[in-house]
């Protein structure tokens, strides 16, 4: 919790400085052009200028999300002040991942803005395929005085900057893993209080499984967003030192222990079929009070507290993820709105995402629309969103607001986004798979996936 | 007379009119415009054949000899190491296992959809309206989207929404769900497949069994057959050529199963359903590594015209099909 606290007042550039990403060229090229403005030497003439983009028909891709409805609600008042038309393109999230891979390493002009997934970021900015900000950052013609960069959650930013420092993304959206228990009731009956260790959890699963029909533990199928985090709190990696060195290191004895306390959750605590599970099912579960802990993103935690289909509002406690023998590491997400390098429009398409992810625009989609997943600390610090998420006498905002800053501070989701990610995740989850369907033991299993992930991130063409 | 027959026909036999022709040492004009006309007709058909199919696949070919990767778009034109691809899959374990239960999904899928295609084709063999309605509601699996199917084996499969798993509970069973259990993933495909696809093979059954002339069948009953008689020595071998045929099909169709590994295991637990189409749609579009897809493609294309040319010849008989 020191952690939080220290980091409480940096701003997205000094907590990403301290994780070595950027310092003097974002202060320089982000901050005079705004600087310069705020001074009133130049009104920003994209703002400034009504209806400069008419005619323009901005494509927009991204895969489903309801902060994109919220979007579409408030285009019109965009439309009418800048003349152009903005369509979207929505698709189920694998479905987009794999169609906009595609669009981008052809360098298509199909879209203008696209969705930038957090786990897709390293491969297409290092690939040269989305549009660096900094020109835009630093031209007091194309960005608003008020835009203020700085007023993003670092642990939300960090993804998407280039070794170069160019910074490629704004987040729309950011995930901040913490647990949650849809049946406190159970726990609190036998004297137990949520679990702040690892150690503790087992005790609790154990103490807690199967009692009034409730499983203790669920989680779903995506193990490589579940894994990791338990994974570091043993002291383990997925890289050596990402993303210098891409070797893993999936089968140290650290690795090996993180496994077999993993699937041991899995395969004793969790609802049976639990290895099907999608992320969906898994929530359901909670929402029916049929599985009590989660640890997962905030996103698919609060419906516990908010959703009409819940029957656990009452019953909901939340707590940051239990710290393993060497420290807490809750995995932390975004999603930002980027322009792909083929893009014709690209001062529409910045005017678009100044817009999507200002201040103004956050305030409505957080604090009047309900979409609490934001990326701005002055909307979570902000007194409306704190009383939002207020559960149950716990203050959410506090912890997801320490989770955000804790991974920008400390840069352990480095190895997320890196390019050649996708080779060993899907290395991560067929291994967890064998130990928990009982094919094999966690050091084979894990030995394996070593040795898999070792020879498809070679395909890439990466020296290891 | 089709264009096969004609060409069948100008083969040099001793009666053919090429024979005669070849004799005389020449092909009279009437004989060489008729050719030409059967090429202009064929003409358009072969060009867009070749854009359609053979294109792709030469360039499918050609990729197989580049280590082409989305992500590093210099890899396209990459022939520095053309047999790269080739060498890797030669040592790829996750592709050797992927072949084998390919293998074993293969085998049991067509044998189980063939054995229940028969079995429902002869019992329902028979021309009345109850029949036919049967008949009817029995195809309805096989013209579902593929998608549906595993989405309802899906809902079947998950034991917290499942109405067989609501029995089981009532009942006091406690079944693990076989999509999750390593022992039983496979058979749990093979189900469904089965599920999906045996009214295909039923349906070419009973149009052959529709064909069949009555008077064998009538003489064996006057001869005093019985019922399994009847079905072992004269329907089942009339059916041959079909069954082969229609396990032809199906054999060739169950390799490019995908929709229900990717909706029911993902290709797991682990990769024990894993089959070979779904690890080359892996490396292709998880991991954008397009060229060694291309060359895992390229053996499994081989393979699979081997395999076909192998049943057309058990088919036939060995005749090669034009007699």
């Amino acid at each position: 919790m020191n952690s939080s606290k220290t980091g409480s007042n940096k701003t997205a550039v000094d907590t990403a400085v301290s994780a070595g990403v950027f310092r003097r060229d974002v202060l320089r090229v982000a901050l005079a052009g705004s600087a310069m403005a705020a001074m009133g030497l130049r009104a920003p003439a994209v703002l400034a200028q009504t209806k400069q983009f008419s005619g323009t028909t901005l494509r927009i891709a991204a895969f489903q999300h309801i902060f994109h409805t919220y979007i579409q609600k408030l285009l019109p008042e965009f439309e009418e002040q800048t003349g152009m038309k903005v369509e979207f393109d929505l698709q189920a999230f694998p479905v987009y991942n794999q169609r906009m891979d595609l669009e981008l390493s052809t360098h298509g002009s199909s879209y203008d803005v696209c969705n930038i997934t957090h786990s897709f970021s390293g491969r297409w900015i290092s690939a040269g395929w989305m549009t660096p900000f900094n020109d835009f950052l630093s031209d007091p013609n194309k960005t608003a005085a008020d835009f203020n960069p700085d007023d993003f959650v670092s642990g939300t930013q960090v993804a998407y900057y280039n070794d170069k420092k160019e910074l490629h993304g704004f987040a729309w959206e950011a995930g901040a893993m913490m647990m949650a228990a849809s049946r406190f009731d159970i726990l609190d009956k036998q004297g137990i209080a949520m679990p702040t260790t690892l150690a503790e959890l087992t005790e609790v699963c154990k103490a807690t499984h199967n009692k009034s029909g409730v499983s203790a533990f669920v989680v779903d199928r995506l193990h490589h967003w579940n894994f990791p985090p338990y994974l570091m709190g043993f002291g383990g990696k997925v890289f050596r030192d990402p993303p210098k060195d891409l070797m893993p290191v999936l089968d140290s004895p650290e690795a090996i222990e993180a496994a077999t306390y993993y699937a041991n959750l899995l395969s004793n605590y969790c609802p049976p079929g639990v290895l099907s599970y999608t992320d969906d099912q898994a929530m359901r579960n909670q929402l029916a009070g049929r599985a009590n802990l989660r640890i997962n993103a905030m996103s698919w935690l609060l419906p516990l507290a908010k959703s009409d289909d819940s029957k656990v509002k009452d019953t909901v406690r939340f707590a940051l993820m239990p710290a393993g023998p060497k420290g807490s590491f809750p995995a932390c997400n975004a999603n930002a709105y980027g322009i792909p390098a083929g893009s014709k429009q690209k001062d529409a398409a910045w005017a678009f995402i100044q817009w999507a992810t200002s201040k103004k625009t956050f305030e409505k989609t957080a604090l009047e629309m309900g979409g609490l997943a934001t990326p701005r600390r002055s909307i979570i610090e902000d007194p409306r969103y704190k009383q939002a998420l207020t559960i149950n006498g716990q203050d959410i905002a506090a912890m997801y607001l320490d989770v955000l800053e804790r991974s920008g501070r400390d840069g352990y989701m480095a190895y997320r986004t890196v390019p050649v990610w996708p080779q060993a995740g899907e290395k991560i989850n067929k291994a967890i798979e064998r130990i928990a369907s009982g094919q094999a033991d966690a050091a084979t299993s894990m030995k394996s996936a070593q040795a898999e992930a070792i020879e498809d991130i070679k395909k890439a063409g990466v020296k290891l | 007379m089709s264009a096969v027959e004609v060409g069948n026909r100008g083969r040099s036999g001793p009666g053919s009119a090429r024979g005669v022709y070849a004799k005389a040492g020449v092909l009279p004009v009437f004989e060489k415009q008729r050719q030409r006309f059967f090429w202009l007709l064929l003409a358009p058909v072969l060009a867009i054949l070749g854009v359609v199919t053979l294109l792709p696949t030469l360039y499918l070919l050609i990729t197989s000899f580049t280590p082409l990767n989305l992500a590093n778009p210099a890899t396209a034109w990459d022939f520095s190491d053309p047999l790269v691809n080739y060498r890797t899959l030669l040592t790829d374990d996750r592709l050797h296992n992927s072949l084998w239960v390919q293998a074993k999904l293969s085998l049991v899928t067509v044998v189980l959809q063939l054995l229940f295609g028969l079995g429902i084709a002869l019992l329902l063999n028979v021309r009345t309206p109850l029949m036919n309605a049967l008949r009817t509601s029995f195809l309805v699996p096989m013209v579902l989207p593929p998608i549906v199917v595993a989405i309802i084996w899906k809902v079947l499969y998950s034991p917290d929404i499942s109405p067989a798993w609501w029995l089981f509970q009532v009942l006091g069973w406690n079944i693990q769900t076989p999509i999750t259990n390593a022992a039983w993933a496979l058979s749990a495909i093979v189900v469904a497949d089965t599920w999906e696809w045996f009214p295909f093979t039923m349906l070419i059954i009973l149009a052959a069994l529709a064909m069949m002339p009555e008077e064998q069948r009538e003489a064996a009953v006057v001869d005093g057959a019985s019922t399994w008689q009847l079905t072992w020595y004269i329907t089942l071998p009339y059916l041959k050529q079909t069954l082969m045929v229609a396990g032809l099909f199906r054999l060739i169709d169950s390799i490019k199963t995908f929709p229900l590994i990717y909706i029911l295991t993902d290709g797991g637990p682990g990769s024990v359903t894993e089959v070979s189409n779904y690890y080359i749609f892996v490396q292709s579009f998880s991991f954008s590594y397009i060229g060694y897809s291309s060359a895992v493609t390229m053996v499994l294309l081989a393979m699979i015209v081997v395999l076909s040319w192998v049943i057309v010849r058990a088919v036939s008989g060995g005749s090669n099909g034009d007699q």
